[in-house]
Order: structure tokens, then sequence, then C-alpha cells
């Protein structure tokens, strides 16, 4: 199987909402040909919406606006699992800890799932960074632009 | 929230911003970037700078941010385009970005702007 599907794929937000959707159990994506599970994008947060169970925000590069799901729902899972509580739940403080920095106007890197709500794509956000050096964002657009040339131009290598 | 179809602030020069070009167009959404020249704290209105070309914007939305003259920053919001073609960016967000290379922005915006080209054409073949 192509191994692009174990990864982040580096997208411009155009390119994330352009993905293929198979329909596949569950669905997955397909971008030029090769499936995309996951994905990396660098934005402005132009749109944050915090809800007690998740935050919604979006994140615009210039391309396109990508939703983006933080899940805060941590506890409510842990309430109904033997394995504990939030207080000795890593994963839990993680996210509380990187919701903090999702604010109107700054730059992020955000890393997660690509999943289908109500018809439309997001990002399940497994990671978030805030980015202070400005420069990281025109990097990501020249190493996603590099990704299309040197990766998806090219065939698929044989099964 | 707002809606997940809020337009994209497409990335643009200041020296792009004429009248003549495809994105001087009323309520476009577009990013600009520039060296604050002017600030007037009772108006909200910003004056940036990039060569010599200039642009206003209407800051009146913006929470934690503040203004430096010479700083750089970047904005995100719709133009307003007044009479006499004097326009005026109505900002959703900005933020500084001190320390972008200025130069690099430029070259790496003609790249994308080419790749996404290159995607389009590939989508309407």
């Amino acid at each position: 199987m192509d191994s692009l599907h174990l990864v982040h794929v580096k997208l411009l937000a155009a390119d994330l909402l352009s993905l293929t959707l198979r329909h596949t159990s569950p669905p997955s994506f397909a971008h030029r040909g090769r499936i995309v599970a996951r994905a990396e994008v660098v934005g402005v947060v132009v749109s944050r919406d915090r809800r007690e169970k998740f935050l919604r925000f979006l994140i615009d590069d210039g391309t396109g606006c990508v939703p983006c799901v933080l899940w805060l729902n941590h506890q409510y899972l842990n309430a109904n699992s033997s394995s504990g509580t939030l207080d000795t739940d890593p994963t839990g403080e993680m996210a509380l800890q990187m919701s903090e920095v999702v604010h109107l106007g700054t730059l992020l890197r955000v890393r997660g799932r690509i999943v289908m709500y109500r018809g439309a794509m997001q990002i399940a956000v497994r990671d978030v960074i805030l980015e202070k050096d400005p420069n990281v964002e025109l990097l990501h657009w020249l190493q996603c632009v590099h990704m299309a040339k040197e990766c998806f131009d090219f065939p698929l290598p044989p099964a | 929230m707002a809606s997940s179809t809020l337009k994209p602030g497409v990335p643009i020069t200041l020296r792009e911003l004429e009248p003549s070009s495809d994105v001087f167009k009323q309520g476009a959404s577009l990013r600009v970037t520039g060296n604050l020249q002017s600030y007037d704290v009772e108006s909200a209105i910003a004056v940036i700078q990039d060569g010599s070309a200039s642009l206003k914007v209407d800051t009146q939305h913006l929470r934690d941010i503040s203004f430096r003259t010479n700083s750089t920053y970047q904005f995100i919001g719709e133009l307003l385009i007044r009479p006499d073609n004097d326009a005026i960016l109505q900002a959703r967000v900005g933020r500084n970005v001190d320390g972008l290379d200025l130069n690099l922005y430029q070259q790496s915006l003609i790249i994308r702007r080419q790749h996404e080209a290159t995607l389009l054409n590939s989508r309407r073949a």
C-alpha cells in the first residue's frame, strides 16, 4: 500500500478541500490517486468557537479555509472507562493546553486526521503548534509545492 | 462561529492593489502585508506601506493587537471601495509579522500562484 496514508501530508487548504472522497468504511480520501488520511496545514485562525466538549476553528492559508475540530471531551470518555480521570489523562491536558493557543489572528500549524462532518471535510486535530516566526508559513507553502512536484506528480509505485 | 464558507483572504502585495487589477473588487477577501506608517486611535484606521504603495486598514473589529509605527503587520479582511477608487480594508483579523522577509514572501507568493494555476488547469482538463 502507498505509504502516504501513514503520515501527515503537508497540504494547502485548496488541495485538502478538493480531496476525492472514497466510499470506503471508514471513508478515506485521495489526492491524485494516492490515499491521504492525515494532513498538516499552516495558516491564520480566522474563526473560533469554543464549546464544552470541543473547539472548532478555521485556518485560512489564502487558498481556502480549513475547518478544524479539537475534541475536549476526554473527561467524559474517561468517566465511562476504568482507566482514570482527567487528572491522570495527559491527552486531555494536552488538548486543553492546545486549545489555549487558538486565538483569532494567530499563525498555527495543525495536524490531524481528515474526516467528514455533515458532508464537509474537516481536520480532527491531533497537534496544534503556535508558530511565532512568520517565515515558517512561506516554508510550508514551498514544501507543499515541492511535495506536489516531487511526490504527487509521479505515478504510484507498483502494488 | 462563522460559516466554514468564509472566503479565504487571498494574499497580495500592496503594489498589486491597483484599480485596474483583478483583485481590486468591492468585497474582495484579501490578505495584505506592510509596514505601519500611521495609526489613528480615534478612528482605528491604520495605514500600511510597502515601497511606494500604501493602504488604509479599518481595525475597529480587532482586539489584542498593539500598533507600533514601522513594525510590519498583516491583515485579513474585505475590501471596501469608496468613490474615487479610495480603498480601505475592513480587517477581520490582524497580526504583527515583524521578522517576515518581504522579498522571500513575494517570491514564495509567485511560486505558490504558479502551483495554484497548474492545479486549476489540471482540474479543468
